[in-house]
């Protein structure tokens, strides 16, 4: 997307000819780039801000949401914006000069040459150069020389010595150099420098000597060679004589077509939404669906496995109790990368445990199970945190009084645990989805980073980040907070759901039982209460039943006692 | 409402259970997966497509993508998310198990490392890029290196790769110790002088110095100069010169566990004699060995 197109006018270099062209240059270059750049950045800003002031609670949540979309997307498109402003009508790798008659097509730079063999031939310290390239420019210490093809530059229009033409080409191949630099130095930094456009084949430049295009293996070369090569040696065996390095003659090499300026193919300015369109065309989504892939799984292990930690914990000896609390909530102190570390010793090849899993088929380390699995031990904690916290925050009585109703623990489990704990286990739920969404030193540690096997959003904007592709991170981000966004607010619409629903079967219970009814106002503060009201309605509802009203009276005055000694 | 309690409980459950039994047929997967020992080259169902895992030092994350392409335009062999770290790192995911097909390191002394645990085939490695070590700063900076001592008086962040996982701050370590501003020749297990200690940031990898060059966090940083190709923002401010520090070179091999080792050495062949992807090469600022 960087290197698209410029359109150059036909000044702008130091001290160059007379007319009118200074003019256009400097207003077309300057007042575009810098208008659009000032007002870019702050349309993000602007635009977030009225959603916080916004009072009807829901409505906000998702007009903030919206908002937040639109703000990240406006992040994005800002420097393409800028960009496709500022380019104008011509192919990549091309330029034309707006006063001249000719432009540059095809034009590549290349920083490093090789020394190696051409099909066995040695043509010296060799720089590549494009198909059918009728311009090569190369950078020394002593100056710039651009060699042009003579038929070439007279087809295209070019006169190596008219003053105006020279000037516009050095414009020209500026602009190319930069946009081909890939963040090297540029020809532009030194405006100083001597510049030499030739049509001869070779130019002397200290003790080396730059071949413009040397034909070897069917292809064509810019070569450094020594001044001179005493005869029966290779251009390399002189080099080697003489003691001169030939990689350091020369900064670096670029090459071209010369043509006329009407062959540039015009390309359109890309607008914005095209820019967004080719973001999103380039952009690889995997990591979203690696990352809901994993922590969805992760999560179905978790809740199964947290929720039976927590059930069984619960029911221990304080002694044993307090140890496998212990053990099963050191996942959430530890750092995140020491879980990584010791899953990575258990199952990776350097430890005789890992080689012994290894040789039995259960090879992790670097694999999608093992993105998984660290997934399962981080977020697992939450879960049963959240979980044990719920369940001994019910009332021992309440279960006890389940007991006498005969009831298995298994089915005081389904029936009577779950449903009274079930707000704090949805909550713990989401936790640990945010949780195993989020992971990030476990994973990297033990499954590595494969884009599109582990590389999950968290490890993804990382690598990008770092990669230098911040637009794509950008975009991560933007992910990332609208997907928590989007739990915490299921987690606030499902709590004031489940107490509304609450509220209402209390109600209802507080209708069938007589007077003591508690307060309305009551139950919206004191959770454990709530849980008891909604017990007691609970265990009220099936002696109002028809059958067997008798004797489950009898077993909840029972309880009652028992409860009482 | 009792009835309203229960079905929701049930209704946990069910899923509890669903979501326990998708596990189980992962579980299953995972282990089958596994016991091929290439997880992450998986996906190439055709018995006759290759597949090959490169991992490569990280100074290679621009141009090596490119070659990779480009091969596969000409020859239909794919390759698996390609792995760019500080080198070390690389040798340490190897022997943690990780399924690889070709090396590509940035030192002679991590291929070495990868030689001696036997990670690597040995009658594969040739030396395959040179490169040199440069002082960055960002672009449009006024600091100025002129010498290795200037590091010491400029003002801000030095950003160096850490020496045990990248080479390029092992190489950055050696040309400060040729100039006494570190303790260790060998560029690893030593201090920083007084000067400059309190000011060196360490990056898990050589593109990490660069970025947090770019970015500001650090006034200068060293990195090889085909860095400087693949980072916007930094500018080259001194070129350390080569006897500051062991000659660099990317050794690349073979590596010892591959399965496809015969299309590896092909890429490897590949990579430093066809023209097109030396061109490649050239356009990255990589010196061919």
């Amino acid at each position: 997307m960087e290197s698209t197109t410029q359109h150059i006018s036909a000044q702008g270099g130091p001290g160059t000819a007379p007319g009118p062209l200074p003019v256009c240059a400097a207003a077309q270059t300057g007042g575009l780039r810098g208008g659009r750049e000032d007002r870019a950045p702050r349309r993000p800003g602007s635009a977030a801000r009225p959603s916080a002031a916004s009072p009807a609670c829901l409505l906000a949540a998702r007009f903030a949401l919206a908002v937040l979309a639109v703000a990240c997307l406006c992040m994005l498109a800002a420097p393409h914006a800028a960009w496709a402003q500022e380019a104008a009508e011509a192919e990549e790798g091309s330029a034309v000069a707006e006063c001249a008659a000719f432009g540059v097509s095809g034009f590549t730079r290349y920083n490093t040459g090789a020394a190696r063999l051409v099909d066995g031939e040695d043509v010296g310290y060799r720089y590549p150069l494009p198909e059918d390239c009728t311009l090569v420019l190369v950078n020394t210490d002593e100056g710039v020389y651009v060699h042009v093809d003579e038929t070439a530059a007279a087809r295209a229009g070019f006169a190596p010595d008219d003053a105006g033409d020279f000037e516009a080409l050095r414009v020209i191949l500026e602009q190319l150099d930069e946009e081909a630099s890939k963040g090297g130095a540029l020809l532009a930094d030194d405006p100083g420098t001597s510049w030499t456009v030739t049509t001869g084949d070779e130019v002397e430049v200290g003790a080396a000597r730059v071949r413009f295009a040397v034909e070897a293996g069917g292809r064509r070369y810019c070569s450094v060679v020594p001044a001179d090569v005493p005869a029966g040696m290779t251009p390399q065996e002189a080099a080697a004589a003489q003691g001169i390095d030939l990689g350091d003659a020369v900064r670096w090499v670029e090459g071209g077509q010369i043509v006329a300026a009407r062959e540039i193919a015009r390309a359109e300015a890309p607008t914005a939404p095209d820019q967004l369109a080719a973001f999103f065309a380039n952009l690889d989504l995997r990591p979203l669906w690696v990352s809901l892939k994993t922590s969805g799984v992760a999560l179905a292990v978790t809740f199964a496995l947290g929720l039976l930690a927590a059930w069984r914990t619960m029911g221990t000896s304080s002694r044993l109790k307090g140890l496998l609390d212990s053990v099963f909530t050191i996942p959430m102190v530890l750092p995140p990368t020491v879980c990584g570390f010791l899953l990575l010793l258990v199952f990776g090849q350097a430890t005789p445990v890992g080689r012994w899993l290894i040789d039995h088929g259960v090879a992790l380390v670097f694999t999608w199970p093992a993105a998984v699995l660290s997934a399962i031990v981080v977020s697992f904690p939450l879960m049963y945190r959240t979980a044990l916290g719920a369940f001994e925050s019910l009332d021992p009585q309440m279960l006890d009084a389940a007991r006498t109703l005969g009831w298995s623990e298994g089915r005081i489990f389904r029936r009577l645990m779950m449903p009274l704990a079930w707000p704090s286990v949805a909550a713990g739920t989401v936790l640990a989805f945010a949780r195993a969404m989020g992971e990030f030193g476990c994973t990297l540690f033990f499954a590595g980073n494969y884009a599109g096997v582990t590389q999950t959003i968290p490890i993804a904007i990382y690598f990008e980040w770092m990669s230098g592709n911040t637009d794509v991170a950008l975009f991560w981000v933007a992910v990332v907070i609208a997907l928590s966004f989007a739990v915490i607010l299921f987690i606030n619409v499902y709590t004031a759901r489940s107490q509304r629903y609450r509220a209402r079967g209390i109600t209802r219970g507080g209708r069938r039982q007589d007077a003591g009814a508690p307060p309305a106002a009551q139950q919206a503060t004191d959770t454990v209460r709530l849980d008891q009201e909604a017990l007691r309605a609970l265990l009220a509802q099936p002696a109002d039943g028809a059958e067997a009203a008798g004797d489950k009276g009898h077993a909840a005055r029972q309880s009652g006692e028992k409860g009482r000694r | 409402m009792h009835k309203v309690i229960s079905r929701r409980a049930l209704g946990a459950l069910a899923s509890a259970a669903m979501l326990a039994g998708v596990l189980g047929g992962c579980s299953t997967q995972a282990t089958t997966t596994g016991a091929e020992g290439s997880a992450p080259a998986d996906g190439s169902p055709a018995a006759n497509a290759v597949e090959l895992q490169i991992f490569a030092a990280n100074s290679l994350e621009k141009a090596m993508p490119e070659v990779e392409k480009l091969y596969t335009e000409r020859t239909g062999v794919t390759f698996a998310d390609t792995q760019y770290k500080g080198s070390g790192d690389l040798v340490e995911q190897m022997r943690g198990g990780a399924p690889v097909d070709i090396l590509i390191t940035a030192s002679s002394g991590t291929m070495d490392d990868a030689a001696e645990a036997d990670l690597v085939d040995e009658a594969t490695r040739q030396d395959m890029f040179v490169n040199d070590l440069v002082v960055v700063r960002a672009a449009g900076s006024d600091i100025q290196v002129n010498a290795l001592e200037d590091v010491a008086a400029v003002d801000g962040n030095i950003a160096i790769g850490e020496p045990g996982a990248v080479p390029a701050g092992k190489y950055a370590n050696q040309a400060l110790a040729s100039v006494g501003l570190y303790t260790n020749p060998e560029g690893e297990d030593g201090a920083y002088a007084d000067s400059i200690a309190s000011k060196v940031v360490e990056a898990d990898k050589v593109g990490t110095a660069a970025q947090y060059v770019a970015t500001g966090d650090c006034a200068i940083g060293f990195v090889y100069t085909s860095d400087v190709y693949r980072y916007d923002g930094i500018e080259v401010a001194y070129t350390c010169p080569d006897d500051s520090h062991k000659p660099i070179v990317y050794p690349g091999a073979v590596a010892a566990s591959s399965k496809n080792a015969e299309a590896a050495a092909d890429f490897l062949e590949f990579c430093m004699t066809d023209e097109d992807a030396l061109a490649i090469w050239a356009e990255y600022g990589f010196e061919l060995a």
